[in-house]
């Protein structure tokens, strides 16, 4: 009833756990029955380790989350010497999120990451990085590099390749487009939108680094145009996010287009949330008689 | 019912901090005011998705 797949892989749940909220897969494990949840995403990966931005790096705002965390992280090679061996004892499949600051960076991860032979299943592309070799300009915003890093990434592995979109873009299709054209083999949209803070009395900007990514329900409405505006470009799954709290937030990213769904910012608040959404989604189908999740892709009227 | 284990917390506070637990140990008035705040945050939340 809630089986779906990407490619050959099968997924015994929609529900993914999103990267950068559940830590590296295997510190919530106990918190959650595995057999519900469809794939966890590891915390992004960079070449070397790094510490993040300074304090402070999270605001809390209304209806969502604002964040700055400036990718911090043990490292790939720290990450295969002591952490992809637990990840293999967990019942559900694994995804590593990859991140760097030019496209050499995410090929020799990824190239150290294939030679592990782990038993993840894909990896999931951040490319809401600075590219150091263009001035700073995010990957995401350029449809050619995107497309150079994909093709780059796909003569590497048979594993799932599932490109991370930013959503500050004009043109998010085109994007996946070229995604696409790559070779992905699967879409995740979206990454969390630019957003700042400011304290009112003092003026005193909310992070250390003025700006940051917003996430959360604050963002949903937001996050299901941009997953319904790809979903009408391309042909491959899209996994769609942004600030789901519930069963019915689910259906409606599936109906706008989504394949698979993820749960970011809630897992702050409710590290066994997806347990619950799951038990709600699968009431939800019985009683409307819906035998298969994959019925509700893409069906919405306009009526 | 809402989970927690201590290796989450601890992942939680590597989030947080770049020193994760340590920065918190070191810095505790503004760890206090950052688990205000977070704490607030909750209950606003619940509120919104009830």
């Amino acid at each position: 009833m809630l089986n779906t797949k990407i490619k050959n892989i099968l997924f015994k749940s929609p529900i993914i756990l999103a990267s950068g909220t559940f830590g590296y897969g295997y510190e919530g494990k106990d918190l959650l029955d595995m057999d519900k949840i469809g794939a966890i995403i590891t915390k992004s990966l960079t070449l070397k380790p790094r510490s993040g931005n300074p304090h402070s790096r999270i605001h809390e705002s209304s209806s969502g989350m604002l964040n700055s965390i400036g990718l911090s992280n043990v490292g790939v090679h720290d990450f295969c010497n002591n952490k992809l061996s637990h990840l293999d004892k967990i019942d559900t499949n694994i995804i590593i999120s990859i991140a760097g600051s030019q496209i050499q960076d995410y090929i020799d991860i990824l190239t150290i990451l294939e030679k592990k032979e782990g038993g993840h299943i894909g990896y999931e592309i951040n490319v809401s990085c600075p590219n150091v070799n263009k001035g700073g300009m995010e990957f995401g915003v350029n449809a050619d590099i995107v497309y150079q890093l994909t093709s780059a990434l796909r003569a590497l592995t048979d594993k799932l390749i599932i490109i991370k979109l930013t959503p500050n873009v004009t043109n998010i299709e085109k994007i996946a487009l070229s995604a696409e054209k790559g070779g992905a083999d699967a879409i995740s949209a979206v990454n969390t939108f630019l957003g700042m803070a400011i304290d009112y009395k003092t003026g005193k900007v909310s992070l250390s680094t003025k700006f940051g990514g917003v996430s959360g329900p604050a963002i949903k409405p937001l996050a299901i145009a941009k997953v319904h505006k790809i979903y009408n470009e391309v042909k491959i799954p899209i996994i769609g996010m942004g600030g789901i709290s519930s069963f019915s937030d689910i259906i409606e990213f599936l109906r706008a287009g989504s394949s698979l769904i993820q749960i970011g910012t809630l897992n702050y608040r409710d590290p066994s949330l997806a347990n619950k959404l799951y038990n709600d989604l699968r009431i939800f189908l019985k009683d409307n008689n819906i035998n298969d999740i994959n019925n509700l892709v893409g069906k919405y009227n306009e009526e | 019912m809402r989970k927690w284990s201590l290796k989450y917390i601890d992942w939680r506070l590597t989030t947080a901090y770049p020193e994760g637990w340590k920065y918190a140990l070191k810095h505790p008035i503004i760890f206090s005011k950052d688990l205000w705040k977070y704490l607030a945050w909750c209950q606003m939340i619940d509120n919104d998705i009830k």
